[in-house]
């Protein structure tokens, strides 16, 4: 037996309502968040993060061209944009699994045969809680970020730490 | 508070460590290349007679990739030497230091004598830190934004 939280009366456990008070009991299953790190991940949204400006390539580009310019800029992936529209995203991770040691006979195709088509997005405007559920499920290290269904920024796994840190005051 | 107790008296192979890729310094580079494709990892550590004396990441393979390199030399001419690593009695806080610090997404933890018994990753630390408020991250709706018509067996 639980007690009701509004009359203190005995409930049955699943019910739906107070038999004695009439309070509705079915809010009681939503999750609360208790600690400062939980109502940040679903208070702040992910333009908080201060999203970087993506680098962009169009589809055509070369991957040779698109592995130096990955260096040149110190950048772990580029976003494959055509006409305003994310087409897909290359990583180092696309760059070990695909090219690996056969780099040399790839290096005048095109990024668009070696991307990820169609990646998970998120919006500027969402909680800090679905780029870490996005990230952590799907096991993304990269989420593009679109403002109004363009892309406008992308943040990483490592942004994510930061802001857990900052967040749980990771003793310096 | 509890939490922050945690992470420093926590050890950092609770934060759920990959087990470490080793290959030996006279290993080539192409063959290093397909083991990590092979073991789906992005990192290596290169340890002679059992001792590591060097790390080799995706982002390593990165550089030699675009600039053509020869990938029949011995991986101990490319990798990284005495990379930055942590003992197994680390703690989870020092190993988001080091990480968020020098920028590092693989951490080796090593034993006094340098044999690596793990490999911290930013994933395992992120996993760990997830297992502290799992409710906030696992009962998301799968997107933002989407409200359900009605309770589910209402």
């Amino acid at each position: 037996m639980i007690t009701c939280p509004f009359c203190g009366s005995e409930i049955l456990e699943g019910a739906d309502v107070c038999d004695d008070c009439q309070h509705s009991l079915t809010d009681m299953s939503i999750p609360q968040p208790v600690t400062p790190v939980e109502r940040g991940l679903l208070k702040d949204r992910i333009r908080t993060l201060n999203p970087r400006v993506p680098y962009v390539v169009s589809p055509e580009t070369p991957i040779g061209t698109v592995l130096e310019n990955m260096l040149a800029e110190s950048i772990g992936c580029v976003m494959i944009v055509q006409d305003d529209k994310l087409l897909g995203i290359f990583s180092e991770r696309d760059a070990l699994m695909k090219l690996n040691a056969e780099v040399a006979q790839f290096v005048d195709r095109p990024i668009s045969a070696f991307m990820t088509p169609e990646p998970i997005t998120l919006e500027a405007k969402n909680r800090i809680a679905y780029a870490l559920h996005k990230m952590h499920v799907g096991g993304y290290r990269h989420v593009p970020i679109m403002t109004d269904g363009k892309l406008t920024g992308v943040i990483s796994i490592r942004d994510i730490l930061a802001y857990l840190s900052e967040k749980i005051g990771v003793p310096v | 508070m509890s939490f922050q107790l945690s992470l420093s008296s926590e050890a950092v192979t609770a934060a759920y460590p990959d087990q470490p890729l080793v290959v030996d310094p006279e290993s080539t580079v192409g063959e290093t290349l397909q083991l990590l494709r092979a073991q789906k990892t992005g990192s290596v550590l290169v340890c002679d007679e059992g001792s590591m004396v060097g790390i080799f990441t995706e982002r390593d393979a990165l550089k030699l990739m675009a600039s053509g390199a020869d990938l029949t030399q011995p991986i101990s001419q490319v990798m990284s030497r005495d990379p930055v690593s942590l003992s197994a009695d680390a703690n989870v806080g020092e190993a988001i230091k080091r990480m968020s610090q020098g920028g590092y997404r693989h951490l080796p933890i090593v034993t006094q004598e340098g044999k690596p018994t793990g490999m911290a990753t930013v994933f395992g630390i992120t996993h760990y830190l997830v297992d502290h408020f799992p409710e906030t991250i696992y009962t998301l709706p799968p997107n933002p934004g989407s409200i359900p018509s009605e309770r589910e067996g209402a």
